[in-house]
């Protein structure tokens, strides 16, 4: 049976109402900054619960415009988790400041008492990532920020739908930074990101920075950059956000599906830790495996596709040489990136592929049908 | 009659039933798919380059050619007042210091002006090719090479544009903007970057999608400024369109200059040099009494716009660089008089004759 990962072709399968937005737009001409884009900010305000919503070009601009809003640029540090996306690291070298890395948990996230340890005299800002989808301990981290005057990005960049205790990730911070990717939960046919905040002064100099500095066609205020979130992309994501609530249901149902599965296989299998009152959006399943590597071979062969989110953590890729970190900075996140692995869990799977993966999962492990008690 | 300024509805419409779009939605590789590289393909060849590299937009081509160039902060970039505020936003989003020289009858940089803008800390010149017009490449160059300065063309209004058979973007690094109103248009933010320099094209192919060699691994810590493959499709179809709306814009612009020139000096036009192929992105006139002028054309249905009222050193961005009205007194001189005339690809002749005769009215010649 094939499991594939990506699911954008079924997902678009019936792309009419898409189109059919598209070409009310295309009518409209509304190319820059069209109405759909308020439209779409609205979507995700109601999602979140966040009072602004700057719809921007990517998720990566989503974080490199909300460090620059705040302020952020060169002789700065900002701390954020080893484990994440390299565009965390690279938002954060965009605006001239130095990433510091820290070590994560047994719930594959950062931190908190780690990232205390690693406050100097030049750090800006803490950069919690909701890695996975899992949101990070925000108490703990906005704690550490009071306590030592930082500003908190959230990237939730893998986050929306997530919550802490029924409080939307990315609300936490001064600012939350979304994407809308193609691999997102609520996804778009290119590159589309969103930046939250409950902030007045900083939503209005994000609309402002993400159209040049302009104040009106004729004016600006200051330099800014050109990352508008496309009025076509703004388009489909509004079509797209009615499904919104049921991409999450699925996505839910198939891995509380693995989780009641896999537990059985512990210890060769570990699940990370997920604490009481969190939600978890599950833009990635991952668990801990042990024989790793044979396992994604096995899988694979058996037509599952999963994947490593990812393989080479963030201060070991060649990019990080400049600020030099070594292998052994971080043992926990070294340890995990070794047993990582991705197993597809979208709103597009049958019960019978979550069944099948299951029970692929639990073969390898010489567990024959995972579930019957042994 | 009604003088539209552009005419996107028009030239978009059904552009989204198109086949091609079926095989896109289907493959649904919406991230550098295969249209990107075809555009890129032939986007090069338009220019006669070896080389282009999709990108977000004509400001993240600018942004990305600078990083490319190692320019940052303590580093000065020179470009021109009286552009797109984004020609000197780029110098500032890497932290360098945008420094400008005054332009010429042309609008665009006059290289008489330029070597005195060149300090120590000089590392870029940013020529601007306006209104779809060229840059005096040919004079710009040789100050360029004495004093080892890198050269990154502004060409977002140019596509097709040429300097004695030269095309834009294949002097220096060349930056292109993809935005719905340029004449080669998508349907939101698009750039492109061209360059003759195989190491130009790997670190920007690297620089626009997060300095990854291939998943996992990151050689530099870059952006994520990619052009959609959604986009790159709208764009190949706008390649085979180009050719046309190239030619009926300079076939306007002819018409306006022939109609126009019995009216100086109420009206006066910029130069046209013999050896350059203007592409007409805007057609922009110096007038007496501008602002009356725009009043009364738009009374006669005719929308004009000006590109651009606030040179960018006026802007109160601009305001830490330390100049002041007068520091380039051409720009600010043109700022007052410019205004751009309906040339887009729909208008009509008959059309570019009512203008004229309009303007003819409103200075009673």
């Amino acid at each position: 049976m094939k499991v594939p990962f990506s699911y954008l072709s079924r997902q678009f399968a019936n792309i009419k109402p898409y189109l059919a937005a598209i070409t009310r737009l295309v009518r409209s001409g509304d190319f820059t900054l069209g109405y759909p884009v308020p439209a779409f900010e609205k979507n995700i305000r109601r999602i979140t619960g966040a009072r602004y919503c700057i719809g921007v070009n990517s998720g990566t601009d989503a974080l490199i415009l909300s460090l620059k809003a705040a302020g952020v640029g060169p002789g700065d540090e900002v701390i954020t988790a080893a484990n994440t996306f390299y565009a965390t690291a690279g938002a954060i070298a965009a605006v001239g400041a130095r990433p510091v890395f820290v070590d994560v948990n047994d719930s594959f996230l950062m931190d908190p008492a780690l990232t205390e340890k690693a406050v100097t005299k030049k750090t800006r800002a803490i950069m919690p990532v909701h890695y996975m989808g899992l949101p990070a301990d925000m108490r703990a981290f906005l704690d550490i920020a009071k306590r030592n005057k930082l500003i908190v990005i959230e990237d939730s960049c893998q986050a929306l739908g997530a919550s802490i205790n029924g409080k939307s990730v990315g609300t936490f911070g001064l600012a939350g930074a979304f994407s809308f990717h193609p691999l997102k939960n609520l996804n778009v046919w290119g590159d589309a990101g969103a930046i939250v905040t409950n902030n007045a002064a900083l939503a209005e100099r994000l609309c402002k920075l993400r159209n040049h500095g302009l104040v009106h066609r004729d004016e600006i205020e200051f330099f800014g950059v050109n990352s508008r979130l496309d009025s076509l992309q703004a388009a489909v994501g509004n079509v797209l956000v009615r499904h919104f609530p049921e991409i999450n249901r699925r996505k839910h149902v198939n891995a509380e599906r693995y989780n009641a599965a896999f537990a059985r296989l512990y210890p060769r299998v570990r699940l990370p830790r997920i604490d009481r009152g969190l939600v978890h959006s599950y833009h990635l399943y991952m668990l801990y495996a042990e024989k790793r590597d044979a396992l994604l071979k096995f899988l694979i062969a058996r037509g599952v596709e999963a994947k490593i989110h990812y393989p080479l953590p963030l201060h070991l890729q060649k990019a990080s040489r400049v600020y030099g970190y070594k292998r052994g900075d971080f043992p926990v996140c070294e340890d995990q990136v070794r047993h990582y692995i991705t197993l597809p869990v979208h709103q597009h799977l049958t019960n019978r592929e979550v069944g099948f993966v299951i029970d692929s999962v639990a073969a390898f492990y010489g567990k024959g049908r995972a579930g019957a008690c042994r | 009659m009604q003088v539209k300024y552009l005419d996107l509805p028009r030239q978009f419409f059904g552009v989204n039933r198109r086949p091609e779009f079926d095989a896109l939605f289907g493959a649904a590789q919406f991230i550098l798919g295969p249209q990107v590289e075809e555009f890129e393909k032939r986007f090069a060849a338009l220019h006669r380059v070896p080389y282009a590299v999709g990108v977000g937009s004509g400001t993240d081509a600018l942004i990305i050619a600078l990083k490319i160039l190692g320019i940052g902060p303590g580093d000065e970039v020179i470009t021109a007042p009286n552009s797109f505020i984004a020609s000197a936003g780029a110098a500032v989003a890497v932290g360098a210091r945008p420094t400008f020289a005054d332009v010429a009858a042309d609008y665009n940089i006059d290289p008489r002006k330029l070597e005195a803008a060149i300090t120590p800390r000089t590392k870029a010149i940013i020529p601007v090719h306006l209104t779809g017009n060229p840059a005096r490449m040919d004079a710009i160059m040789p100050i360029a090479r004495k004093h080892n300065l890198a050269v990154v063309e502004d060409a977002c209004q140019a596509v097709g544009a040429s300097l004695d058979g030269k095309m834009v973007g294949s002097f220096g690094i060349g930056c292109f903007s993809l935005h719905p109103l340029k004449n080669l248009n998508v349907c939101g933010d698009g750039g492109m970057i061209t360059t003759a320099s195989s190491e130009v094209c790997e670190a920007a192919k690297l620089l626009r999608n997060h300095g990854l060699v291939n998943r996992n691994e990151s050689a530099v810590f870059g952006l994520c400024s990619r052009l959609d493959t959604v986009q790159a499709q709208i764009g190949l179809f706008g390649l085979d369109a180009l050719d046309g709306i190239t030619a009926a814009r300079i076939a306007h612009a002819r018409l306006y200059d022939e109609l126009l020139a019995p009216l100086a000096p109420h009206i006066v036009l910029p130069p046209r040099a013999p050896d350059a192929v203007q592409v007409f992105h805007t057609y922009v006139v110096q007038a007496e009494r501008r602002d009356a002028l725009m009043a009364f054309l738009a009374d006669h249905g005719v929308e004009t716009k000006i590109h651009y009222p606030i040179p960018i050193h006026l802007h109160k961005a601009a305001a830490h660089l330390g100049h002041k009205a007068g520091s380039f007194p051409v720009a600010e001189e043109q700022a007052r008089r410019i205004v751009t005339l309906p040339v887009n690809q729909y208008v009509t002749d008959e059309q570019v004759r009512y203008v004229a005769a309009t303007i003819a009215q409103f200075y009673h010649c």
